[in-house]
């Protein structure tokens, strides 16, 4: 099990469930340090003040209001969300993979997100508000995944295949009428406002889009770090699961439609952010190994930290926001190849 | 097209009343002189006196008379004899019905247009009459260019070169325009062209107030195709041929000129980003549609030098006069406009410094931790794409912008293009602005200037309530 790298880069050895601690407690301590930086420099002391207020207004009692303001009301929920969002992605992603058995999926895979991109341009054209925007996209999501699956029932085959291929005509089927969309919008305004959350962005967070996606994130994170082991088992296959005692039909259902709501929840209110579902299951399994005992809570850490890290360059580093679609894969694939050169594993 | 039946039925109603009155009145005493000026030029001068009633000489009354150069002479007879079937116009030196003279320089404060028939050579009626006014409409109109080109008074190809710095040549004069660009649109108004129009695509349009206003200004709007079928992406090339436009301006930027050269009808493009380019753009227009238009476009753009200058001119005169940072944002709160942008421009010759000028390209996604940087006086968001005054001043977050506390937040005003685009109403867009920024130096006001500004370049008389509606804030 031990990964042959050689010598000289074996300084520090961890244990696997080390490794996985270390994870789930990075983004914390990554969410701390983002807390200080911003465009308005606060410093790290003042921050920490702020973030005692609410215990004790006494901390902060020479600080700007402004300031804490902006530590309290702009970037701690903008924080929390990124936490979740990467978090939800990273599991979902590697439930996916488990599944459909394929390492090249993600939780777009029953077009999930390709269908609340849809939704979200409908909202923007037709000039919902915010909230409206939202709740379409979250809608089109679930709708986009309820036509993948029962789509897949239409046709007995081997239904894992099946069900990809519906959620690729799905997906495509969406991204057609996104695009039909685009055409129609009004490219002084409608566009570039379908454009920006089709690239992600975390800039329209506040505590009030919290309370839901918290709720959908927590449990469905909860519950997969329960079913732990169970993915090693659907991952074998059916008749072997069934060997097993699970029943892999409902057991899958029951994923699906976790993996779907949580994505739904959290794309509603991102936008679009790809290829962290894709990748950061990769990265887990570079780092910790194929156990979904341990992958799941690694992935969900380092989804949570990824994100939060490209969210922090989003919003700190220009004046302009830059989309989270734009920097995930400018970030990430350097990171990612690093990893791969460092450890050289199969999965 | 449309008017010429409705024009020959009304110059055949005119000459067969002018017969009748002929035939039906006594004859008044005609006296015809013949004098030489210093010029030696031989001018007919009657005089029609209703005290001498007896007569020998028996000739028609003319419709009005004329006082001109004599080298102007050749052109007016040409239009005369066109415009009122064969009829010679009757020149005198002195109190003429018709003064034609060369236009003096127009002035900057809000000009005048009079009607310019020739480059630099105007138009003014001495008397109310039906007559004068409809053979200065004729002069001014493609009908009197076609006449003026005729006799060589005009050139019938027009060598220009567009924005995009291509050179062209144009055939004059042009009767069917197909505008495909929202500013270009607006220009086209402005310099009185839009009779000419075939199809256009309109800024600020779209809107319920928008077109109504504009089928006020013009009540051909609703049936003018136009926004859906022809942009700066979009170009209906069948639709085009259909229309049989002999000019069509459209954006530099347009992703379609290749293709609808092929139509073989000349593609003017024009480039409006800045107000220097704006300048040009309408001057370049005007040149286009023949010298009254491109007189009208001077004028315009006197004026807005005059206001530029005026608000600068005021606001030096008072050193102690702070520049107050403005952030103009966009059609979300959080999308603001880049320092290569017009609103930037606007804002500064308005005496405002942007806050968001650092920022370059378009529009721009910011955070509200930028914003709190950037710490505006003053926020300004567009009338259009939805932007509403109460989506910033009712949120909760921003409430930490202190601007935003005091509820300085205003929404740029419009009757039909956005004052703070690229259109000749943009002028409107730095008066408003200035005098919302310094109400203590700034003279102008929105509401005289909204009342000049439409009445002299879109030819609309706009009211009380609608002016009352625009410039009230929010």
């Amino acid at each position: 099990m031990a990964p042959s790298v050689p010598l000289t880069e074996r300084k520090i050895r961890l244990s696997k469930p080390a490794i996985v601690w270390i994870l789930l407690l990075l983004p914390f301590a990554l969410a701390m340090v983002a807390m200080t930086i911003g465009r308005y420099q606060i410093s790290v002391l003042d921050t920490v003040k702020i973030l005692l207020s609410p215990i004790s207004p006494a901390y902060a009692g020479d600080i700007p209001e402004v300031a804490k303001r902006l530590v309290l009301q702009i970037r701690a929920p903008r924080i929390l969300a990124a936490l979740l969002i990467g978090a939800s992605f990273g599991a979902t992603g590697t439930a996916f993979q488990a599944i459909f058995k394929n390492p090249l999926v993600d939780s777009n895979i029953l077009g999930v997100t390709t269908g609340a991109g849809f939704g979200a341009a409908i909202a923007i054209l037709l000039r919902g508000t915010h909230w409206q925007i939202q709740i379409s996209a979250f809608l089109f999501g679930l709708l986009a995944v309820s036509l993948s699956f029962f789509g897949s029932r239409l046709y007995k085959a081997t239904p894992l295949l099946v069900l990809t291929l519906m959620g690729i005509l799905v997906g495509s089927l969406f991204s057609s009428l996104t695009a039909l969309l685009k055409y129609m919008a009004d490219p002084l305004d409608s566009l570039p406002a379908i454009t920006f959350w089709l690239l992600g962005s975390l800039t329209n967070i506040t505590w009030r889009s919290l309370p839901v996606l918290a709720a959908i994130a927590l449990t469905g994170l909860v519950f997969f770090w329960f079913l732990g082991w169970r993915f090693n088992i659907i991952s074998l296959g059916d008749e072997e699961a069934k060997s097993l005692g699970i029943n892999p039909v409902h057991m899958k259902m029951m994923i699906i439609f976790a993996a779907t709501l949580m994505t739904a929840a959290a794309v509603s209110i991102s936008g679009v952010i790809g290829w962290v579902g894709l990748v950061i299951p990769h990265a887990g399994r570079m780092m910790v190994g194929p156990d979904h005992k341990r992958l799941i809570p690694a992935t969900i850490g380092l989804g949570a930290a990824f994100l939060l890290l490209i969210d922090l360059i989003a919003r700190a580093l220009l004046p302009g926001e830059i989309p989270l679609g734009v920097l995930t894969g400018l970030v990430g694939v350097p990171l990612l190849m690093g990893l791969l050169r460092k450890n050289r594993t199969g999965w | 097209m449309k008017n010429n039946p409705l024009r020959i039925a009304t110059v055949i109603i005119l000459i067969s009343l002018f017969l009748i009155g002929c035939t039906s009145t006594p004859q008044g005493d005609q006296t015809q002189l013949i004098e030489t000026d210093n010029d030696a030029i031989s001018v007919v001068e009657e005089v029609l006196e209703e005290d001498v009633s007896n007569s020998d000489i028996d000739i028609e009354i003319p419709r009005f008379t004329i006082k001109a150069d004599v080298n102007l002479q050749g052109e007016l007879s040409a239009l005369y004899s066109a415009y009122f079937d064969g009829e010679l116009p009757v020149f005198i030196m002195d109190d003429p019905d018709l003064l034609v003279t060369a236009a003096p320089e127009i002035a900057a404060e809000r000009p005048v247009v009079y009607p310019t028939f020739l480059p630099d050579t105007i138009l003014i009626p001495q008397i109310d009459n039906e007559d004068i006014d409809n053979f200065i409409q004729f002069a001014i109109s493609p009908d009197g260019q076609q006449v003026l080109i005729e006799i060589g008074a005009l050139p019938e190809i027009l060598v220009i070169t567009d924005q995009a710095g291509r050179q062209l040549e144009i055939h004059q004069p042009i009767r069917q325009v197909l505008s495909a660009y929202g500013p270009a649109t607006a220009v086209i108004y402005s310099v009185n062209g839009w009779d000419r129009l075939v199809a256009a695509s309109y800024l600020g349009a779209r809107d319920p107030q928008g077109a109504e206003a504009m089928e006020r200004i013009d009540p051909r709007f609703p049936e003018l195709v136009g926004d859906d079928l022809f942009s700066q992406q979009e170009f209906d090339l069948e639709e085009a041929a259909a229309l049989e436009p002999n000019l069509i301006i459209g954006a530099s930027r347009s992703s379609w000129i290749e293709s609808v050269e092929q139509l073989g009808v000349p593609v003017f493009l024009v480039e409006a980003e800045t107000a220097q380019q704006l300048r040009e753009t309408a001057l370049l227009i005007g040149e286009l549609f023949g010298p009254h238009s491109y007189a009208q476009a001077q004028a315009w753009v006197n004026y807005f030098d005059w206001v530029i200058d005026t608000i600068q001119k005021q606001w030096s005169e008072n050193p102690m006069e702070p520049k107050p940072q403005v952030l103009f944002s966009g059609t979300e709160p959080l999308r603001v406009a880049s320092g290569d942008m017009y609103q930037t421009e606007i804002i500064e010759s308005a005496g405002g410094i942007s806050v968001s000028a650092e920022l370059s390209g378009y529009w721009n996604d910011v955070n509200l931790e930028q914003v709190v940087i950037w710490d505006p006086e003053l926020i300004i968001i567009p009338p259009y794409g939805g932007a509403k005054v109460e989506t910033i001043t009712e949120s909760q977050e921003w409430q930490i912008i202190d601007s935003v506390a005091f509820g300085q937040v205003f929404r740029m005003p419009k009757l039909v293009a956005p004052w703070d685009t690229p259109a000749p109403d943009s002028v409107l867009g730095i008066v408003w602005l200035a005098e919302l920024l310094h109400p203590e130096i700034v003279e102008l006001t929105c509401a005289s200037e909204t009342n000049f500004f439409y009445n002299t370049f879109y030819n609309y008389a706009i009211s009380g309530d609608e002016i009352g509606a625009i410039c009230t804030l929010n």
